[in-house]
């Protein structure tokens, strides 16, 4: 067995456990809606990069890359900090509907507590 | 003096022993309805302002002042109070001095806002970021920490809305968003003294200073130049 194959089968694995474990998640539902569209795409493409690294090489050939696996670390860390962005966006308007909820329930405790019908924790 | 559908504000977080000194003074004040924020205090605040017979809002996890505070303007918008004056739970503000701010007010009446300024408070230290943010921001305000200010409708209007929630502190970015609204903001000279219990909750440790210097910061960076008032 070639240096290339060993290297080949390696990177299936990782790939391949990779995009299995998120298509088990998803199947679990501990990942729902888009997120697990985002995430079952992410696991798809380490899976088919992880089986056919080569297809990394023609790409960064074409690009003018003189070393390959760079690109895929661009790449990978870009959508990485593309993501977290987008979650801190998600959590910021998260916080803000979670503080309003509050403020409304508190609004409405106070007029329990005018009718004497409020219950205390 | 014309002080019809006012609502005094007061957003509270463990003042169990400061609030009854506010309550008691506040209590001369007959003509003026008092809201307790309770922000989740974890002594018997709530109590002791239920049995003063004042109403309170309870709010079920720490929002912070500010967001207390929005609890309270977003409560006198359902109730359609004409004039919100805010105040500190810790004894620093005082009832003979809401006249003053309603005064104001009515003297001005396309004000917006009046802040009950008193910039001689505050460690030397604290002037020094007051300068900074006045600098950086441009609002064109003296005292741009006063807790103690009265909001008109068009204010409670802005800042009972959504856009406010995402805030942290009542200061700057209100100021800031006031000013970008096109709100007349006016100061009027009121004396203020020490806290009742001493401390400070926003700058009880070098790390919250240490937070809020760098949040109001990138906040004023910002929104550098946006609302700049020029002579």
């Amino acid at each position: 067995m070639g240096i290339m194959e060993k290297y080949q089968i390696t990177s299936a694995v990782i790939g391949i456990l990779l995009g299995g474990s998120i298509f088990w998640l998803a199947r679990r539902d501990h990942l729902h809606g888009r997120f697990a569209v985002w995430w079952l795409v992410t696991g798809f493409v380490c899976a088919a990069l992880g089986i056919f690294p080569q297809f990394v090489d023609w790409v960064a050939a074409g690009l003018g890359i003189s070393y390959p696996p760079i690109l895929a670390l661009v790449l990978g860390i870009g959508l990485l900090v593309l993501k977290i962005i987008i979650m801190d966006i998600e959590r910021s308007k998260n916080e803000i509907k979670l503080q309003r909820l509050t403020q409304r329930l508190a609004i409405l405790e106070g007029e329990l507590l005018d009718q004497n019908k409020y219950l205390p924790d | 003096m014309d002080t019809s559908k006012t609502l005094i504000i007061i957003p509270v977080y463990n003042e169990a022993f400061a609030i009854p000194y506010v309550l008691n003074e506040l209590a001369e004040l007959s003509d003026i309805e008092v809201l307790v924020i309770d922000d989740a205090s974890t002594d018997n605040s709530l109590a002791v302002c239920l049995s003063r017979g004042v109403k309170v809002l309870p709010l079920k996890l720490r929002l912070g002042a500010w967001s207390a505070i929005q609890t309270g303007l977003r409560y006198a918008q359902k109730h359609g109070y004409d004039c919100v004056v805010t105040m500190d739970g810790d004894g620093q503000h005082h009832s003979c001095e809401v006249p003053k701010l309603l005064k104001a007010a009515n003297s001005n009446p396309s004000a917006d806002v009046v802040i009950g300024e008193c910039i001689e408070r505050g460690s030397r230290l604290r002037h020094v970021a007051w300068r900074f943010f006045r600098k950086i921001t441009g609002v064109g305000i003296e005292d741009i920490t006063s807790g103690f200010r009265l909001y008109r409708k068009r204010a409670i209007s802005l800042l009972a809305g959504n856009e406010a929630t995402i805030l942290d502190y009542q200061d700057i970015g209100i100021l800031l968003m006031l000013r970008a609204a096109g709100m007349n903001i006016i100061e009027t000279r009121v004396a203020m003294t020490p806290r009742i219990n001493g401390k400070s909750h926003l700058f009880s440790s070098w790390h919250k200073v240490a937070y809020y210097m760098m949040i109001s910061t990138v906040l004023s960076f910002c929104k550098y130049g946006k609302f700049t008032i020029r002579d």
